[in-house]
């Protein structure tokens, strides 16, 4: 096998596993909406996607604003009482647990057309000469999902999620405890132990309606080959996170993890980030206050402006190309910032990201890679939200000609009931130019997850060639109870 | 076979329950219900009475171990009395509590008891060491004018002595309402409602 043939099959590995990595299954979890006896719209509008106050019970470590357990209808079973605190250390700290399991299961996938059949697109045409493939239904359910959330006391919830995939492959995508309301005033500082996302805006991973990402993910040591596992920036990595808000309006998380390594050889975790957001007008961050929603019958609906911004510095391994058992790294320091505006249900989510790589490019040399992201959305009624996406992606090797894709995704998110969701999504990809490691054009990978994942692919031999395309389209159903 | 009391002794009883029981005998019912937001928190709920001079004869009362619970959950009793604690549960149960003084009853098996006299007032907490998910509260007042809330949050003190009195409502550190100043009139029933927050 040629050393050609040899890249390619590493990049589309890596691009499989960029794509699960992208593809962030939904968190909406019904575990909540049986704790506290209430409708997923507390929450949430189309879910995953969240409200002024679901995004408040997220930050605040899934707990209600004020004391959490005053708004729990559910049974629960005490494993030490509040009063052995006065007998501690002669009595074990007190704890409950929830009196039945608190697990969500949930489903998803997708039905995908592909109008037009020149579409690049790999499954299109999956065998050269092969007849192009016009609809396709093999990913109608593509997930399962056993969510976890619960509470311990009243300061300390788990939360957990396990996926199985239909291809039979089971991820542990997140297992997590978290200790709130550490010291000072509540939600100021909090801990996050165990493997989850990283804290890089002030809104929940999958604040999207068009897409399953809020911030898309671009894995550049994957597009060159370096890596079967690549580092993306939003990844359920394993590490520990202090994070807080302040006054109500302020924001921030620092947080370290054990990043990527395909390499096989354990190394020093030396991922760390920082981030912060601030917040003018509408609910507090922290949903404290008995202000709630601005108008009763939108709930969703404020007038505000949120900030935010990050750093990540990365330290990813791999095995050096052509090297036999030897590890070669990538470092990459990472900054970027959004801003989010709402207008009554309007609201325009813009963000964008630098990224330095070291050695990110199939010659281990540099790398300046640079997303840029927009949704615009309207919620007309709780149950039918109409948006547009764009993302840009672009990646400068050194030496190397600058490439992009521009990625276009209109969509309408349907709630056909409060836990089924139906969103139709059109692709459209302009590429100007593509990734050419080994100096041969491949594809584009990365982006915002489902069908919101880059996948347009050279048709020719020029790595700087043009192409526009439709896609597809894509009908992603999902339901949880 | 029972005793007979020697007339002396009714005397001295009768003389005694005059002392305590003037008041008494003219003593009146306050009542009402307690509303909680959240209600969850209702049942750990007492309405009692500050400050009522006078002197107060030791009661007895008992709390059982049933069921892996305090039964009742809560108990109203004043300062002097006694609880006798009962396990009928077919496993060992202790009673201790951090509260207060402090006190560790020790375990004790099935139909087996054992005793505390409460000489401060106070709420002491009541936990078993041996099944830390259980928990019970014995309310201990200044006086015995105090009655723990039923499943719907109705309350009654009964006996309650003619004068002006602070009406005060428990509810561990949870839910609050203000106290407020109630006039007795002898004989008179007298209504009064509560509604508990943060």
């Amino acid at each position: 096998m040629s050393s050609r043939k040899s890249l390619a099959r590493l990049i589309e590995a890596a691009l499989i596993v960029a794509g699960l990595a992208a593809a962030f299954p939904a968190s909406a979890i019904p575990a909540f909406a049986r704790k506290y006896g209430t409708s997923c719209l507390t929450c949430h509008t189309v879910y995953p996607k969240l409200t002024p106050f679901g995004e408040a019970f997220r930050r605040n470590g899934y707990r209600f604003p004020g004391v959490d357990s005053d708004q729990v209808k559910q049974e629960t079973v005490a494993l030490g009482q509040e009063a052995n605190k006065k007998s501690f250390p002669d009595a074990v700290w007190p704890a409950a647990i929830p009196g039945s399991l608190p697990v969500a299961i949930g489903f998803n996938g997708l039905a995908s057309l592909y109008p037009d059949k020149t579409a690049s697109i790999p499954r299109t045409n999956a065998a050269a000469g092969g007849a192009a493939v016009r609809g396709s239904l093999d990913d109608l359910v593509a997930e399962g999902h056993l969510w976890l959330g619960a509470a311990l006391s009243d300061t300390v919830t788990t939360w957990g999620e396990l996926t199985l995939g239909d291809d039979g492959s089971l991820s542990l995508e997140h297992a997590q405890l978290l200790f709130n309301d550490l010291v000072g005033p509540p939600h100021a500082v909090n801990l996050v132990v165990g493997k989850g996302f990283p804290t890089l805006s002030s809104f929940g991973p999958h604040s999207s309606y068009a897409a399953d990402a809020q911030i898309p993910v671009l894995p550049v040591t994957g597009l060159y080959g370096l890596s079967a596992d690549p580092f993306v920036l939003v990844d359920n990595y394993k590490g520990a996170e202090v994070n807080g808000v302040l006054g109500g309006r302020f924001q921030y998380a620092a947080g370290i993890s054990n990043g990527k390594n395909s390499f096989g050889q354990r190394f020093n975790a030396e991922n760390w980030y920082l981030s912060a957001g601030a917040k003018l007008g509408g609910m507090r961050l922290d949903g404290e206050g008995d202000a709630g929603p601005q108008d009763a019958m939108r709930p969703w609906a404020e007038e505000s402006l949120t900030v935010h911004a990050f750093a990540y510095h990365s330290n990813e391994w791999f095995p050096t190309p052509g090297g036999v058992g030897t590890a070669s790294n990538d470092v990459s320091f990472t900054v970027g910032g959004g801003a989010r505006a709402m207008v009554g249900s309007a609201e325009l989510d813009v963000g964008w990201y630098g990224q330095s790589h070291g050695h990110g490019s199939d010659a281990l040399d540099k790398v300046r890679a640079g997303v840029a992201y927009g949704e615009l959305s309207y919620v007309v009624y709780p149950w039918l939200v109409p948006a547009l996406r764009v993302e840009r992606m672009s990646l400068k090797p050194a030496g190397g000609s600058s490439v992009s894709d521009l990625h276009w995704m209109p969509a309408v998110a349907f709630l056909i009931r409060p836990n089924v969701k139906l969103v139709l999504a059109g692709n459209v990809e302009q590429a100007s130019g593509f990734p050419s490691p080994g100096g041969a054009p491949a594809a584009w990978g990365g982006g915002s997850g489902d069908a919101g994942a880059l996948a347009i692919t050279p048709t020719g031999a020029d790595p700087a060639a043009k192409l526009n395309e439709l896609e597809s389209i894509t009908a992603f159903l999902a339901w949880a109870l | 076979m029972q005793a007979r009391r020697p007339p002396i002794a009714a005397l001295l009883v009768a003389a005694g329950l005059l002392a305590a029981g003037p008041a008494r005998a003219a003593g009146s019912t306050i009542s009402g219900k307690v509303e909680a937001t959240p209600a969850k928190y209702r049942p750990d709920t007492v309405v009692y009475l500050k400050n009522v001079p006078g002197a107060h004869p030791p009661r007895t009362h008992e709390i059982d171990q049933r069921g892996m619970q305090f039964v009742p959950h809560v108990l109203a009793v004043a300062q002097g009395d006694t609880v006798k604690f009962l396990n009928h549960d077919k496993v060992a149960h202790n009673v201790y509590s951090p509260d207060g003084e402090g006190y560790n009853l020790g375990s004790f098996k099935q139909d087996q008891s054992a005793s505390y006299t409460f000489k401060k007032t106070g709420t002491y907490t009541q936990l078993c060491s041996i099944h830390p998910e259980m928990l019970g509260y014995v309310f201990v007042g200044q006086n015995p004018y105090a009655a723990a809330v039923d499943a719907k949050g109705h309350y009654a003190i009964h006996d309650v002595p003619p004068g002006t009195w602070q009406l005060a409502v428990w509810n561990g550190d949870k839910l609050k309402a203000p106290d407020r100043t109630v006039t007795v009139a002898a004989g008179k029933a007298l209504t009064e409602n509560f509604s508990l927050k943060r």
